[in-house]
């Protein structure tokens, strides 16, 4: 069976977020730029279905610029055997890679989706849900577990507020994964070598026939209030006084 | 020794400084540095708050005989800042303050106390970099670091201490203020004593200010972890890749150090099947290139049968937990109360100065687990011997001294040093003699005798007992 998984152009999780000065967005000059982390593990999961013989092919899918064949190139490097970049300049929002999802599911006829149940940049966690949506096919999110049936379906378990779901799911059907699902490998080296050879097919949003006009549009974005700085109070008598005059959490 | 009675010291000194410590608690503290084997005993901690009340404590030392310790962070391995004789220890956590920058000369003028790490966060914020960095650096002081000429992840790259200090003031031991080099790059007025004063221990004078050179951060950072079967690839893995890439770290480890990380923290192994050696090594890559030509030497060491497997990090997440494999040994074997030597020789004697080690401590104690790993890039690599759980402490150490004086005696065979870069201090001014010949010792004490003529800084330190 195939799977297709997902890996977001997203700015490194260990990276500092600077606001452009006329708050239109976040500056993304000379950053570095990573796969999104859910991703990782999506693409982990995908790989480790596929060294368990539950998968025959991992087709890892980008949507964005040109750029974003540096995150096709990882996750081939991590296992996926080919990949499709969704080439444009547009502002992806979820509905339009939603919409773009649907169209490659009809194309390519996976068993399986499995997406990041967010991506660390726009932090919508909506992709997944609305892809199952538009597909009409069964949808288990937040999985930390995911163990593919011989009988077409599979056994997700979810991360829920109470604890943890385990649902069946007949496939194919999308998912989305959580943190604790599995901790991606590192990518060895001769299959960084090995992924340059391996194909990728580029097509544009029209190609694909969808329209990926952003609904949504951005007002602002600002960064989070700055704390004051902290003082360092000499004795405990300053520090009661202030604790009692100052914060007023004591009387 | 002083004509004065204790007391009479500590009096004399509470007029001079405006904190003096003399409780046991801190005497202990502050009396000790990272290293383990000396009893601190000293007799009152100084903290001043300026160079003023630094310039009148050495004056009034100076005058009275009085001992003084200088104290940075201590966090030094050799015992350079234990005060085990009555001493004074001169503590500079209340000079603190970076006290200047010019973003034009790229260079921050800061108190001897400043922590290593607050220069780091601080350079970032002006969008600089301070690339001296080890292990330490959250508690070090820079003090100590130019104290001690400290080194650590990146001289493959940025060299010591040394090269970031740009300029500085010390206060000599006649209490006389020196103001060195001024921060100037080119200074051809004769000798540049500023130098003297970097990696002297506090023997030759207290530093209290310093000028750093900052510089450009780093682009972006890959980090490869290469695994290798024999010993000798390392050092081929190393000239195959500078004559391409300006390399910012190249470390290495051996398997059972790293069974020793992944035993003792949630890391797993950066491959899946071991090999009997690892390199990291980091580098800047500016729009791929440089990360395109590692690439393509990776490749060549694969055909060249000089590497087995290997890794590289994906993104910032991945280059840090493959630094960990590498920052997290000496932590991880600290259980097993390591005995621990810091040695360098040129780049091209490493592998047969580790073989003779190998050999030499198997054939007389093959119960002894050896852990090597280092900067290897340098030519730095760190010895150590752990406890066999069956043998006391005492008979361990005992027959480490015997190991100490074959590796010495193997350090001065291959024109090496026997301390690569944590100091002299109290551990090693035994072994001084097998890096230093007895003309330079000599001219070393001639020197101290002109900065420090009674021998009230730091005494007892660096140079063996007559």
């Amino acid at each position: 069976m195939k799977v297709l998984v997902t890996a977001k152009r997203v700015v490194d999780y260990n990276v500092s977020i600077r606001v452009l000065s006329d708050n239109s967005g976040v500056d993304l000059n000379n950053v570095k730029m990573s796969v999104n982390p859910f991703d990782e593990i999506a693409i982990e999961e995908a790989v480790r279905l596929k060294e368990a013989g539950k998968v025959e092919e991992v087709i890892v899918v980008s949507i964005g610029t040109s750029a974003c064949g540096e995150q096709i190139r990882t996750a081939l490097a991590l296992g996926a055997d080919r990949g499709i970049l969704v080439e444009t300049e547009e502002d992806m929002q979820p509905l339009a890679i939603a919409k773009v999802f649907k169209a490659l599911i009809e194309k390519e006829q996976p068993k399986m989706v499995i997406l990041g149940k967010q991506a660390i940049d726009g932090d919508n966690g909506q992709t997944g849900q609305m892809v199952a949506a538009l597909s009409g096919l069964a949808q288990a999110t937040f999985a930390s577990e995911v163990v593919v049936n011989d009988d077409d379906t599979a056994t997700v378990t979810r991360e829920v507020d109470g604890g943890l779901e385990v649902i069946s799911v007949k496939l194919p059907a999308i998912i989305t994964t959580d943190l604790r699902l599995n901790e991606p490998r590192y990518a060895s080296l001769p299959n960084i070598m090995k992924a340059k050879k391996k194909p990728v097919d580029t097509y544009s949003p029209e190609d694909l026939g969808v329209d990926v006009t952003p609904r949504v549009k951005t007002l602002k974005v600002t960064p989070p209030a700055e704390r004051a700085a902290g003082i360092i109070v000499e004795t405990v008598e300053e520090l009661v006084d202030k604790l009692k005059n100052e914060a007023k959490v004591i009387s | 020794m002083s004509a004065l009675s204790s007391e009479q010291i500590i009096q004399q000194i509470r007029q001079l400084v405006g904190k003096v410590y003399t409780d046991p608690e801190d005497l202990k503290f502050y009396g000790c540095d990272w290293t383990r084997q000396f009893s601190p005993a000293p007799l009152a901690i100084a903290l001043p708050k300026n160079i003023a009340e630094v310039l009148a404590l050495v004056k009034f030392a100076y005058a009275e005989r009085v001992a003084l310790v200088p104290s940075g962070g201590r966090t030094g391995l050799s015992g350079a800042a234990v005060a085990t004789n009555g001493e004074v220890v001169v503590a500079f956590d209340l000079m603190n303050q970076i006290i200047d920058f010019n973003p034009k000369d790229r260079q921050l003028v800061c108190q001897a106390g400043v922590i290593t790490q607050s220069i780091h966060s601080y350079a970032a914020d002006q969008g600089l970099f301070y690339p001296v960095d080890f292990a330490s650096s959250g508690s070090s002081q820079i003090g100590g670091n130019i104290s001690t000429n400290a080194g650590g992840i990146k001289v493959i790259r940025y060299g010591l201490t040394r090269q970031w200090v740009a300029g500085l003031k010390v206060v000599t031991g006649e209490g006389k203020l020196l103001d060195l080099n001024k921060g100037l790059v080119k200074n051809a007025t004769g000798y540049d004593l500023r130098q003297l004063f970097i990696g002297a221990e506090g023997t030759l004078g207290l530093i209290v200010e310093a000028t750093i050179q900052l510089i450009r951060p780093s682009n972006d950072l890959h980090v490869m972890v290469l695994g290798l079967a024999e010993f000798t690839g390392i050092m081929a893995v190393l000239q195959l890749f500078q004559q391409k890439i300006d390399l910012t770290a190249f470390e290495f480890f051996s398997d059972n150090a790293l069974d020793y990380v992944t035993r003792h923290n949630k890391i797993s192994r950066p491959f899946a099947e071991p090999t009997a050696y690892y390199v990291l090594l980091e580098f800047e890559s500016v729009a791929d290139h440089q990360l395109n030509q590692a690439l393509a030497l990776f490749e060549t060491a694969v055909e060249d049968g000089l590497i087995v497997d290997g890794v590289l990090s994906q993104n910032q997440t991945q280059a840090q937990n493959l630094w960990k494999l590498r920052e997290y040994i000496s932590e991880s074997i600290s259980p097993y109360t390591p005995y621990k030597n810091d040695i360098s020789v040129k780049i091209s004697r490493v592998p047969l100065l580790i073989e003779e080690v190998d050999q030499l401590v198997t054939e007389h104690y093959p119960d002894f687990e050896i852990v090597w790993f280092g900067h290897i890039g340098d030519g730095n690599v760190h010895l150590n011997i752990l406890k066999p759980d069956t043998m006391a402490k005492e008979d361990f150490f005992a027959r480490c001294k015997k190991v100490s004086q074959w590796v010495f005696e193997l350090v001065e065979k291959h024109d090496g040093s026997i301390s690569a870069e944590h100091g002299v201090g109290l551990l090693k001014k035994h072994g001084l003699g097998y890096s230093r010949s007895d003309a330079e010792i000599g001219y070393m004490k001639a020197l101290k005798a002109v900065f420090d003529p009674a021998n009230i800084l730091n005494p007892g330190k660096i140079f063996p007992d007559s």
